[in-house]
Order: structure tokens, then sequence, then C-alpha cells
């Protein structure tokens, strides 16, 4: 019998580029890894430029290497202030269209703003892997849906 | 021209970093968009040097790279950089990881970084490698660094687009030494033995000298001893690779990375056309099962001679 071709390589095949940011000191890097992996395995190109990028190293990649999403992980107190300058630095140089995707040690009232400056997912650790990707995987549809008609 | 294809276009005349990171995306997905921005662009006999480093994983390649690309841009180079990880062959995903060692020298406007995956190329340098050193070459790039998964075919690609080969190694790769006698070893310009503060390093250095004392040319081909934790080395092998460039044959080099690009691009676009005429025959293909052999019916498609879902005769 015989197979179809296998992988037609359109562009909705094309695999989802995410940059992964660990930014400000918190000493653990294993949880970043684990996530790492899991997105590889779920088929997405992972660019991981080590620990503590600042945000403006965060944007400088994000648009170097042309990615879909960028998901930062932060175990301390100062998301609020890495979250609002990475938006107002990826506004200003117009590439607001890159998702960025939120997660690690957030409490409850913070989630609301974050939402409201374009930070989503948001989650709190022990969140399962499936959950995230999915999450990952709709906002890069997103993205590229936008941009394909722009 | 398309909009977008003007709009890049434009953008990488201007040396806009999104249009250039954009271009390269295009590239692996769009082939046709892709040649429309070129052709305007693209300066015939322009090559850009490729500097290409290949050798064992955690060697010391990007944490090199990153010493070397800042000594290139004092020299008044606009330096590329890129960086190949293997894709899974499973999920189709990739780590890549090679900017954690390279951050600190990224930082200029002079340099361009982009890490490239494999996706599946089989067996060699990825076309995509090639289109981001055209698309960094049209926005005014003239170095470009290219960091290598190491395996045999593509190091062999690498070789045919670079005007230095680095071949990288580290004390304690003895075996390794003897494995890549057969292939990348005939073609590097320049051995490295980074991490030579670590002990081995002279008895690395003295196993590549015994290789090069048995093949021809081996004697014109460079050791360098380098140490990236105490940095040394560094400025010895920068005026190394400047040497070689030096001697580099240019037009032989751009005839030469010129043959290899076109024969890439044309392995490429052929493979997305028999995959595009695989897809949309697929039933009439499986009914040519009952009718004749594998090898006809992959002449009759090449052909263009089927179509929806009957064969058609051979016109005579
Ligand atoms: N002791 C020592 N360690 C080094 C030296 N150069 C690099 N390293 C370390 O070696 C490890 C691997 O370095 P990389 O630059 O990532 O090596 P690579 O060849 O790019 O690795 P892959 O991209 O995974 O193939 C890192 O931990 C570096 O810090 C050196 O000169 N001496
Ligand atoms: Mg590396």
């Amino acid at each position: 019998m015989f197979m179809a071709s296998g992988k037609s390589r359109g562009s909705s095949e094309r695999p989802i580029r995410v940059l992964l940011a660990k930014p400000a000191i918190d000493g653990h890097d294993r949880g970043v890894y684990v996530l790492a992996r899991a997105f590889r395995d779920a088929g997405m190109e992972v660019i991981y430029p080590g620990l503590l990028p600042t945000p403006e190293q965060i944007v400088d990649i994000a648009i170097d290497e042309d990615v879909d999403v960028i998901a930062i992980s932060l175990l301390n107190g100062s998301h609020m202030t890495i979250f609002k300058k990475v938006m107002e630095l990826l506004r200003a140089r117009h590439a607001g269209d890159v998702a960025v995707i939120g997660g690690g040690i957030i409490p409850p009232r913070d989630r609301p703003r974050l939402e409201r400056m374009g930070v989503t997912g948001n989650y709190g650790p022990g969140t399962p892997l499936e959950t995230i990707i999915t999450h990952v995987r709709e906002r890069a549809a997103e993205v590229r849906r936008r941009r394909r008609v722009a | 021209m398309t909009d977008t294809a003007r709009a890049i276009a434009e953008g990488l005349r201007r040396g806009d970093r999104a249009s250039i990171a954009r271009c390269i995306s295009i590239a692996e997905d769009e082939p046709e968009l892709f040649s429309r921005i070129i052709k305007g662009l693209y300066r015939p006999g322009s090559m850009p040097r490729v500097i290409g480093l290949t050798g064992p994983p955690g060697c010391g390649k990007s944490t090199l790279i990153s010493l070397i690309v800042p000594k290139l841009v004092e020299q008044g180079h606009k330096v590329g950089v890129v960086a190949v990880d293997a894709s899974s062959p499973f999920s189709g995903g990739s780590f890549l990881g090679n900017r954690i060692r390279m951050e600190e020298a990224l930082s200029s406007k002079h340099v361009f970084m982009r890490s490239i995956a494999t996706r599946g190329a089989k067996g060699g340098l990825s076309v995509s490698i090639i289109n981001a050193i055209i698309t960094l070459a049209s926005a005014g790039f003239d170095m470009i660094v290219v960091e290598s998964v190491g395996s045999g075919q593509a190091d062999t690609d690498i070789a045919n687009i670079s005007s230095t080969v680095l071949l990288v190694l580290s004390p304690g790769l003895g075996d390794e030494v003897q494995a890549m006698k057969a292939g990348i070893m005939e073609i590097a310009d320049i051995f490295v033995i980074n991490k030579a503060e670590l002990e081995g390093s002279d008895r690395a250095a003295g196993a590549v000298r015994s290789y090069l004392s048995t093949i021809s040319g081996g004697q014109n081909k460079d050791i360098a001893l380098t140490s990236c934790t105490s940095r040394r080395g560094i400025d010895e092998l920068v005026r190394l690779i400047g040497d070689h460039e030096s001697k580099v044959n240019a037009k032989e080099f751009a005839e030469r990375a010129f043959r290899s690009e076109v024969s890439r691009i044309a392995k490429e676009l052929s493979s997305r056309r028999v995959d595009a005429l695989i897809d949309g025959h697929a039933a009439a293909i499986g009914q040519m099962a009952e009718s004749m052999d594998p090898y006809a019916a992959a002449a009759r498609l090449l052909q263009g001679d089927i179509e929806g879902g009957r064969s058609r005769r051979p016109k005579r």
C-alpha cells in the first residue's frame, strides 16, 4: 500500500518558537530545564539564553530569534516590574505581537494586573505541564494568525 | 512584489533587526516569498566570509565564538552568528542552547545571532543555514560564524560553504580524535585544542600533530591551544583565522560556496515539489500499484504524467 508522503511542510507545521527566560536571581534552574524539555518534546523550538537575562536582553533575543512566544518564569517578587518593562520594550520596538506568558510564584492579587498588561497564563508551581503547553500552543496560533494578516 | 516582500527587503537594506529575523523565518517556510525578497538585494560575487566551527559536544565552540566575535567586530566586521542544534526526530522540537555561552558577545549592534534547528535536514546541512547566511549578507554582514552540530555529512557541507574551518577539540578526547580522522580532520584548516589549561591538552595537540604529519598538506595546517577560562590563546587564534582568510582564493571560495548553495537549494526545492506532487496525487499513485512497478510510477510522477484520480497515457 502507498503511504502519503509524511510531513508536508506547510506553515501550519512550522515548529513553534518559544523563548524561555528566567530573569532575576533565585538560584534554581532545574525547573526551567523541566519546562524546556517539555516544550521540546511537544515539538517546539526552545531558545534558552541561560540565567538572568535583563528585560532588554529578553526583548532583543525575542526579536532576533523571531519567536512566537516569550515564556518568563519568576520565583521572586520582581515580576511586576520585569513584566511591565518587557511589555513596554516590546511595544517600543514594534514587537507587540509576540505573546508573553508568565509563570512562577505570583500572588493572586497580581494576576488581574498582569492579564491587563497582556501577560497570560501566570501559572503557579505544580501546574500540569500539559496545561502550560496547551496555552503556549493557543497563544502561538493567535500570533501566527495575526502575523499572516499583517 | 507583495507588500510583505517589499517591506522586508526595505528593512534588510536598512539593517533592521526585526526584518532580518523575520526574513530568516520566511526562508524556512516560504521559499518562494524568500526568493522574491532576496532578488533585488543579493549582490552577486559578494560572498561573505564564513568561519565554520565544528567539534564534539561540549568542547567549547559557543564559548570560543563568544570570545572571538568581539575581536572580529574590533577589526571592523559586521558579524553574523548562526548556531545549529539538532531537532528531535521524534517530536520535531529542539533545545536551542548555544546562546547560554554567548550572550555577552551579542549585545553589539554589529552582531546578529540566530539559533537554527536542523528540522530534519537529511544527514546534511539544513538549507536554513544557507538562507540565514544569504539574509545576513544581504543586510550587510560581511563575516558569518557558523557553529555546527558536528556530524559527518553536516561537517562536509560546512566545509563547502566555509572559507575557514575550525575543528575544536578538548583534552581527554583521544578516542574521538581517532574517530574523527576519517571525516572532518581532512577538511579542517585550523585545529583548536580548547580547555588547554586542563591536563592532557599537550597530548591532544600531539595526536593532532602526528595525524597531520601523515596527510598531504598537513604541515600547512595550524594548531591553536586556547583556554576560554583564562582567555589564553584567543588572540593567537584570531590571528590564525585572519592569516588563513588572507590566503583564501576569493574567487575559488565564492564559486565553491555558490555551487554548494545552489545544490542545497535545488535539492530542497525539488524535494518540496515531490512532496506536493505526492500529496496532490495520493489516490492516483495508490491505484498505480495494480498496473506497474514503483520505479515506473515514480518516473510518471516526475514527468507530471498523473492527473486527478487517474493516470494519463503518455502523449506520443
Ligand atoms: N575548563 C574549561 N572549560 C571550558 C572552556 N571553554 C568552555 N568551557 C566549558 O565547557 C562547557 C561547554 O561549553 P560550550 O561552549 O557550551 O561548548 P559547545 O562545544 O558549544 O557545546 P555544544 O554546543 O553543546 O556542542 C561549558 O561549561 C563551558 O563553560 C575552557 O577553555 N576551559
Ligand atoms: Mg554550543
